[in-house]
C-alpha cells in the first residue's frame, strides 16, 4: 500500500486522472468534422494552385475563383437544408428516408401549381349515359402566386411528414421501413401526377418534367409598360428603351454610363491580351520547329519578333443609350420578392465592389464572373441559426435531445416524445420543400429526378457532422460544418489535376466511416464508459 | 412520533389483473420524516404496489389518501401533482446531456412562448447545484453529461429531482441494487438526509434487510399480495425480519427444505 493511500483514503474520484485542458474540447461532437474540413480547405487551396505557379497564398488557384464558390456554396447550402431537417430527426432517434423524394414531390407540385394553376375536383360516379365517373371542379385559382403555392405545397408535405411521424409513433414501426415506403411512394406519386397533367392532346405519355414557367423572380415592374420579365423587357424595341431611358433620374444614368464603360474597358483589355497571347502562341510554336530543325537564322529572327510582339490594343465599345437602359432594366428590383428571395441572388454589392473595385471577380472575356451566391445560401443560414437556437437554448431542445438519447426517461418525465417525433418529420418535410423551392425559383423547371439519392446525402452529412444514428447525440454546427465537407469534397476533386472527379464518392466514404467511429468514440467518453 | 399524522394512507388496497390479485388489501400508512421500508420476495407485490401508487395502474378496490384526502390517479401525472414521486430503478436519466438539462428534464425553466421558450440556463444550473447539496452531493460542474457521474450521484440527483419538484411522499424503488458497496452507503446517506429534512415521507422498497435496518424506521412486509407483518424497527428482532423477508417461513423450515433436496 502506497504511503498516500495511509494517510488519505482513496476517493472514487482519484479513480479518474485530473482532465486535461484538450479533453473538454475532444469531446465536443465537432472536433471530428472541423478537423477534416481544415483538410479540404487545405487540399483544396493547395490542389488549386495552377500548374508551375508558385503562390504563398493557397486560395489563389482555380479552385477560388468567384463562379466556383457560387456554384460551391449552392451545393453545399442545398444539402445543409436537408441535412438539418435529417439531423434533428436522427438527434431524436427516427430517421427519414423519404427526403430525397419528398424534394421530387414538392417540387413537382409547386411548378405544376405554377404552371397551370389550382383546384380542387372531386370525382363521383354518375349513372348518366352509362355508368362513368364525372369530375366536379370545386374551385380552380389560376395565376398563383409564388406564396400561395409554396403554401399549398407545404399543405401537402406537411401532411406526409405528420403522416409518416404518425404511423411510426403509434405503430412502433421502424421509421427505416416507413420512410423506405414513403421513399417509393411519393417519388411513384410524383411521376404518375407529371404524366397526368403533361398528357398530350393526342394521349400519349407526358414527359416527367415542367418547363415553360415564367421566370417569376426576374419579374420587374417598368413605368409604362407594367409588369415584364426582365429579358423581355431588354428586347423591347430601341424606341421604348429610350423613352423608358427619360424617366430615369441623371444621377443614376451616370452613375450606369460609368460603370459601363468600365466594363467595355476591361472587355477591350482582356480581348487585346487574348490577342496577344494567341498570336505569340504561333511565334513560339514555329521558334521551336526553327529550334529542332537547326535553323540558327530563322530561330533569332523569330526570338526578335516575338520580343516586339506588338498588336493593336482593341478599342472599347462605345456606351449607347441602349446599353444604358438595358443596364437599369438589370438595376431594378424583383416585383415577386418571395420568388426573389427562394430563386435569386444574394449579395450582388459585395461581388460588384469585387469586380469594379478590387478587380478580382473577372473573367477570362473581362466581365463580371458571378453575379452574386444563390438565395439558398441565406435560407440555409436562417434555418441554421433557429435551430442552432431551438436545440441548445430552447426546451424543445432538450425535449429532443431526451427522446433520442433515452425515450423511457423522457416519457417518464413527462416529455410529449410523440408530439416531437411528429413535430420533426413535418420539419424534415419543410426542409425538403424549402429546397425544392429554392431549386423550382431558381431554374424555373421540375422534374421527377429532382432531389434523387439526397436522404442519404443529408443522412451521410449529418454523421460526418457528429450526429449519432442510435440518437440523443450531434448539433447543429456539426450538422452544417458535415453539409461544408460533403459539398467541399464533391468540388475539390475536381481541381486535383490528373484525378478522376469521381474519387469524391471513395474520400466520403471513407469519411463517413471514420466519422461514425470517431463520433461512437466520442459518445462513449461522454457517458463515461471510455 | 406516535402523534404524527401519516402524510399517505393506504386501506385495504386491492388490484386485480383480470383472474390475478396481485395486492389482496393491503394497508399501510407511511408518516412525514420517516423512511418506511417495503420489503419482500419476488412476486410479492412490491412493484405493484408502487405502480398504484404512482399512477400507472389503477386500484380496483380500497382506499389511498395524502393528507388525509382520498385521491384517485389516472396518470402519472396526477400523481406527482398530489405530492407523490417515484425514482425508478432506471431513473429515467438521459446520459448524454448534463445534470441541469435531466434535472429540469419536461419542467425546465424558461421564457417566451411553448416548448420555444429560451430555457434560463444560468437559473437552472444555480438550482441544480443548490438542491443537490441539501441531500449532500456537491457537484463542481453542472454542464457535466450525467454519464460522467457515479451511480450514487445519479441516484441522488434523481431523488433531489423528486424533491424539488414537489414530492412529498418519495417512492424509491430498488435504489440500492446494481451498485457497488461504497455507491450504496452514498445513497443510504442521501436518504437518511432526505428523512432528515423532515417534511418527507419515504417508501424504500428493497431487498436487501441490511439496507432497510440501516435506514428504515418501519417495516412492512408482503407476500403474495398480503401484509404478513410490520412494525417499527425498534420492535423488530433481526430473527423476525429475516423470516419475514423469506415470506413468513423460518429460517429452519428452510433448511429442512435444503435438505430433502437430493
Amino acid at each position: 500500500m502506497s504511503s498516500k493511500s495511509l494517510n488519505q483514503p482513496r476517493k472514487e474520484s482519484d479513480l479518474y486522472d485530473a482532465k486535461k485542458w484538450y479533453s473538454a474540447i475532444l469531446a465536443r461532437p465537432e472536433v471530428g468534422p472541423v478537423g477534416v474540413m481544415l483538410l479540404l480547405f487545405g487540399m483544396l487551396g493547395y490542389f488549386s494552385i495552377p500548374a508551375g505557379d508558385f503562390s504563398l497564398n493557397p486560395f489563389s488557384g482555380e479552385g477560388f475563383n468567384a463562379l466556383a464558390i457560387r456554384n460551391n456554396l449552392r451545393v453545399i447550402s442545398q444539402l445543409g437544408i436537408v441535412a438539418i431537417g435529417a439531423g434533428l430527426l436522427i438527434i431524436s432517434g427516427e430517421f427519414d428516408l423519404s427526403i430525397g423524394s419528398m424534394i421530387g414531390f414538392a417540387g413537382g407540385v409547386m411548378a405544376m401549381i405554377l404552371r397551370w394553376g389550382f383546384a380542387v375536383v372531386i370525382p363521383y360516379v354518375s349513372f348518366e349515359g352509362g355508368l362513368h365517373i364525372e369530375t366536379f371542379t370545386l374551385f380552380k385559382i389560376t395565376d398563383v402566386s409564388p406564396l400561395l403555392a409554396i403554401c399549398i405545397t407545404l399543405c401537402f408535405t406537411l401532411f406526409f411528414g405528420w403522416l409518416q411521424g404518425f404511423i411510426i409513433v403509434k405503430t412502433g414501426l421502424a421509421s427505416f421501413i416507413v420512410t423506405l415506403g414513403g421513399l417509393f411512394f411519393l417519388r411513384g406519386l410524383t411521376e404518375v401526377c407529371y404524366r397526368a397533367f403533361n398528357k398530350k392532346p393526342d394521349q400519349t405519355a407526358g414527359s416527367t418534367t415542367v418547363t415553360e414557367i415564367p421566370d417569376i423572380k426576374n419579374i420587374v415592374n417598368i413605368p409604362g409598360h407594367g409588369e415584364l420579365e426582365r429579358d423581355v423587357a431588354k428586347n423591347l424595341p430601341q424606341e421604348q428603351l429610350l423613352e423608358l431611358l427619360k424617366t430615369v433620374p441623371e444621377a443614376t444614368v451616370l452613375k450606369l454610363t460609368e460603370k459601363l464603360t468600365y466594363i467595355n474597358e476591361k472587355v477591350a483589355a482582356s480581348k487585346t491580351l487574348l490577342l496577344k497571347s494567341k498570336g505569340v502562341k504561333g511565334l513560339e510554336k514555329a521558334l521551336e520547329n526553327a529550334i529542332a530543325s537547326g535553323n540558327e537564322g530563322m530561330v533569332a529572327t523569330l526570338q526578335d519578333k516575338i520580343a516586339n510582339f506588338k498588336i493593336d490594343p482593341a478599342t472599347a465599345k462605345i456606351v449607347t443609350d441602349v446599353d444604358i437602359a438595358k443596364a437599369y432594366i438589370d438595376t431594378l428590383h424583383s416585383a415577386r420578392p418571395v420568388a426573389n428571395f427562394f430563386g435569386g441572388d444574394i449579395m450582388e454589392p459585395l461581388f460588384d465592389w469585387l469586380y469594379f473595385t478590387v478587380d478580382w471577380n473577372v473573367n477570362n472575356y473581362g466581365n463580371q464572373f458571378a453575379d452574386g451566391l444563390y438565395s439558398c445560401l441565406m435560407i440555409w443560414f436562417l434555418l441554421a441559426l433557429i435551430c442552432y437556437v431551438l436545440l441548445s437554448q430552447t426546451q424543445a431542445g432538450n425535449w429532443i435531445y431526451s427522446t433520442g438519447g433515452n425515450l423511457n426517461a423522457a416519457k417518464a418525465n413527462g416529455v410529449p416524445t410523440n408530439k416531437v417525433k411528429i413535430s420533426l418529420f413535418m420539419f424534415s418535410a419543410f426542409c425538403a420543400t424549402m429546397f425544392a423551392a429554392c431549386q423550382v425559383f431558381e431554374t424555373n423547371t421540375a422534374d421527377t429526378a429532382k432531389g434523387n439519392l439526397k436522404e442519404l446525402e443529408a443522412i451521410a452529412a449529418a454523421v460526418i457532422g457528429g450526429v449519432v444514428l442510435t440518437g440523443g447525440f450531434g448539433t447543429v454546427v456539426g450538422i452544417i460544418v458535415g453539409a461544408a465537407i460533403f459539398g467541399i469534397a464533391k468540388e475539390a476533386f475536381f481541381y486535383i489535376p490528373g484525378v478522376d472527379g469521381s474519387f469524391y464518392r471513395v474520400f466520403l466514404g471513407i469519411v463517413l466511416l471514420a466519422s461514425a467511429l470517431t463520433n461512437e468514440n466520442i459518445r462513449k467518453r461522454v457517458i463515461g464508459s471510455v | 412520533m406516535i402523534d404524527k399524522k401519516p402524510l399517505i394512507e393506504i386501506n385495504k388496497l386491492v388490484r386485480k389483473f383480470g383472474s390475478f390479485t396481485a395486492l389482496n388489501g393491503v394497508s399501510l400508512n407511511v408518516y412525514p420524516g420517516e423512511v418506511h421500508a417495503l420489503l419482500g420476495d419476488n412476486g410479492a407485490g412490491k412493484s405493484t404496489l408502487i405502480k398504484v401508487l404512482s399512477g400507472i395502474h389503477s386500484a380496483t378496490d380500497g382506499i389511498i389518501k395524502v393528507d388525509g384526502e382520498e385521491v384517485h390517479f389516472n396518470s402519472p401525472r396526477e400523481a406527482s401533482d398530489a405530492g407523490i414521486g417515484t425514482v425508478y430503478q432506471d431513473l429515467a436519466l438521459n446520459a448524454l446531456t448534463s445534470v441541469t438539462r435531466n434535472f429540469f428534464l419536461g419542467r425546465e425553466i424558461k421564457k417566451g412562448p411553448g416548448a420555444f421558450g429560451i430555457m434560463q440556463m444560468n437559473e437552472m444550473n444555480e438550482i441544480t447545484i443548490r438542491e443537490m447539496k441539501k441531500i449532500g452531493i456537491s457537484i463542481a460542474n453542472p454542464e457535466q453529461p450525467v454519464g460522467t457521474m457515479s451511480g450514487g450521484q445519479r441516484q441522488t440527483l434523481a431523488i433531489a429531482r423528486a424533491i424539488y419538484f414537489g414530492a412529498k411522499i418519495l417512492i424509491l424503488d430498488e435504489p440500492t441494487s446494481s451498485l457497488g458497496q461504497k455507491q450504496q452507503m452514498e445513497v443510504l446517506k442521501t436518504v437518511k438526509r432526505v428523512k432528515n429534512l423532515g417534511n418527507i415521507a419515504i417508501i424504500l422498497i428493497t431487498h436487501n434487510e441490511i439496507h432497510a435496518r440501516l435506514v428504515a424506521d418501519r417495516f412492512t412486509f408482503l407476500s403474495l399480495g398480503e401484509v404478513i407483518g410490520s412494525g417499527l424497527s425498534s420492535e423488530l428482532g433481526g430473527d423476525d425480519v429475516k423470516r419475514l423477508m423469506a415470506g413468513g417461513a423460518d429460517i429452519g423450515d428452510l433448511a429442512k427444505e435444503l435438505e430433502n433436496v437430493t
